[in-house]
C-alpha cells in the first residue's frame, strides 16, 4: 500500500528572468506522511507554504523531483482530475488552473471520485461567528473518512495555537524554503526557528 | 421517507468546483436552515435544488421523484417554489397585484386577458387567504412600493407561497431587516411551519437557531456540519463564540 503523500527530492527555485538566472527563491521538500492524519502548517509569509501547497496539488511544477498522491505522480495525472487527488482551499472554495505541457489524453486518470489530500490555506477564523468549530469537525469527519488534511496557519493570535495544538497531529515548519516534518506540537514548539517565529505568542501562553 | 432530497450533489463551472458532495434531507412539515459564510456555495446550492442550475452529478428527489435536470417552472408547478436575494416584486403594481400574478389559476385563466381580473371574486379571495397568511390583509390596494422593507419581505413569500407549494425556499429572508422587522419574520415563518416546509439560507445564525428544526452548514461547497439547533451548540467552539449566550 503507498503511503498517502510522499514528497520525494522536491525543489522548486524561481529565477530573476528567462536570462539572468540568478535565483531569487529556493523551495526545497522531504518528507513523507503514510497515514490518514491532520498536519498543521506553519510558517512566515513569503516562506513558501503555497508554493509548496501549489506543488503537491499540481498546479505548479517543480524544478526537481516529484509528488506522490497514494502513489500516482501528481504532474502525470490529467490536469481535470487533478483536483480528484489533492485539493486546494482558500478562504472560499477555489481551484487554481492548471498548465501543462501533455494533452490530457496521454496522461493518467485521478481513479479518485473524492479528493485524498485536502489543503486548507488559511481558513478565516473568527471566534465570534462559531464557525470553527464546524470547520474543526470537518477536518476530523475527513481524516476518519480515511483522508490527509494540511491545515495552514498563520497564527498571529492565541487561539489560532489553540486550535493547532487541539486538532494537528503532526507539523510541518517552513522558513526560507526549509521544510522540516516534526511529530507532535511540542516536537514543533521545540525547534528553535519555530520558537523565533512564535515568539511572543509562546510567552503570551506563560504570562 | 424525506419530502426533499439531494444525493451527492457536484456542480463545476469549468475547472473550478462549486458543490462537492453536498446530501441534505428535509422532512415534510420542518423548518431547515442553511447557513455558511459569503462565497460558501449556498445559493448556488438553491439553483440546483430549484433546477435553475442543473447539477454536474448527483440527484433531486422531491415527493419520491427524481426532478434532476427538470426546467424551474415544472418543478415549480410541482410544488416547490422559491424566493431570490434580491427583492422580486413589481414595484408599481399594488400589493393584491403582485399575488395574483403568482396565483396558477390566474395563470391558467388569463393568458389571453378578455376581462378584468378584478372582476374575478374567486381569485380576489384566493389572493386575500394568501395576504392573510402573510400578515398583509388591509393593505391589499397599496403600490408594494410604498410597503416597509419589512412588508416587502412578507410579500415577496406571499409570492412564493401564492403559487401554492409544498415546499418554499427563502434565500436570506432577513437580509436588509433591522431587529424588528427580523422579529416580525419570524413571528411570520413560524405561522407558515404547519402548512408548508421550509428551506432557508440565513447569515442571522441567531434567528437560525430560534426557528430551524434542522441546520446545515455549507463551507468550501461542502457540507461541514449538519444536526438540530440544540446538537450544534453543544459544540465548544460554538459556546465559546457569541452565539453561546443565545444557548
Amino acid at each position: 500500500m503507498s503511503a498517502m503523500l510522499e514528497v520525494k527530492g522536491l525543489q522548486k527555485t524561481y529565477f530573476k528572468g528567462r536570462f539572468d538566472r540568478t535565483p531569487t527563491f529556493q523551495l526545497g521538500a522531504d518528507f513523507v506522511i503514510e497515514k490518514p492524519a491532520i498536519v498543521g502548517m506553519m510558517g512566515p509569509n513569503g516562506s513558501g507554504k503555497t508554493t509548496l501547497f501549489e506543488l503537491i496539488t499540481g498546479s505548479n511544477s517543480p524544478t526537481a523531483g516529484e509528488v506522490r498522491v497514494q502513489g500516482k505522480n501528481i504532474h502525470h495525472v490529467r490536469t481535470d482530475q487533478r483536483d480528484r487527488l489533492a485539493i486546494h482551499y482558500h478562504q472560499s472554495y477555489q481551484v487554481r488552473s492548471f498548465r501543462s505541457l501533455k494533452p490530457n489524453v496521454l496522461m493518467q486518470p485521478a481513479d479518485s471520485d473524492y479528493p485524498v489530500v485536502h489543503l486548507f490555506d488559511e481558513p478565516q477564523f473568527n471566534t465570534q461567528d462559531g464557525y470553527i468549530g464546524f470547520m474543526l469537525d470537518f477536518f476530523r469527519k475527513l481524516r476518519a473518512d480515511g483522508r490527509l488534511v494540511f491545515l495552514c496557519v498563520h497564527p498571529n493570535e492565541r487561539f489560532h495555537l489553540e486550535i493547532l495544538q487541539e486538532i494537528c497531529e503532526q507539523f510541518i515548519f517552513v522558513q526560507k524554503g526549509v521544510v522540516t516534518q516534526h511529530d507532535s506540537y511540542d516536537d514543533v514548539l521545540n525547534y528553535q526557528p519555530a520558537r523565533d517565529y512564535l515568539g511572543q505568542l509562546l510567552t503570551d501562553r506563560a504570562a | 421517507m424525506a419530502l426533499f432530497e439531494a444525493r451527492n450533489i457536484h456542480k463545476r463551472f469549468g475547472s473550478r468546483v462549486v458543490l462537492e458532495n453536498i446530501s441534505l434531507s428535509f422532512e415534510e412539515g420542518q423548518v431547515n436552515g442553511i447557513m455558511g459564510p459569503n462565497g460558501a456555495g449556498k445559493t448556488t446550492c438553491f439553483h440546483c435544488l430549484t433546477g435553475h442550475y442543473k447539477p454536474t452529478r448527483g440527484n433531486i428527489i422531491f415527493d419520491g421523484q427524481d426532478i434532476t435536470g427538470k426546467p424551474p417552472q415544472r418543478i415549480s408547478r410541482m410544488g416547490v417554489s422559491r424566493s431570490f436575494q434580491l427583492m422580486n416584486l413589481f414595484d408599481d403594481s399594488s400589493v393584491i397585484e403582485n399575488i395574483i400574478l403568482a396565483l396558477p389559476d390566474f395563470r391558467r385563466r388569463y393568458a389571453q386577458a378578455t376581462r378584468s381580473v378584478f372582476d374575478d371574486r374567486e381569485l380576489l379571495e384566493q389572493a386575500r387567504v394568501i395576504l392573510d397568511q402573510v400578515g398583509l390583509l388591509g393593505q391589499e390596494w397599496l403600490p408594494s412600493l410604498s410597503l416597509s422593507y419589512g412588508n416587502r419581505r412578507a410579500l415577496e413569500i406571499g409570492v412564493a407561497l401564492a403559487a401554492n407549494p409544498r415546499i418554499v425556499f427563502l434565500d436570506e429572508p432577513t437580509s436588509g431587516l433591522g431587529a424588528e422587522a427580523t422579529r416580525q419574520l419570524a413571528s411570520l415563518i413560524n405561522k407558515l411551519r404547519s402548512k408548508y416546509t421550509i428551506v432557508m439560507i440565513e447569515h442571522d445564525m441567531r434567528f437560525l437557531f430560534e426557528l430551524a428544526d434542522t441546520i446545515s452548514v455549507i463551507h468550501w461547497g461542502q457540507v461541514i456540519a449538519q444536526g438540530t439547533p440544540d446538537e450544534l451548540q453543544s459544540n465548544k467552539w460554538v459556546q465559546r463564540s457569541a452565539l453561546g449566550e443565545v444557548a
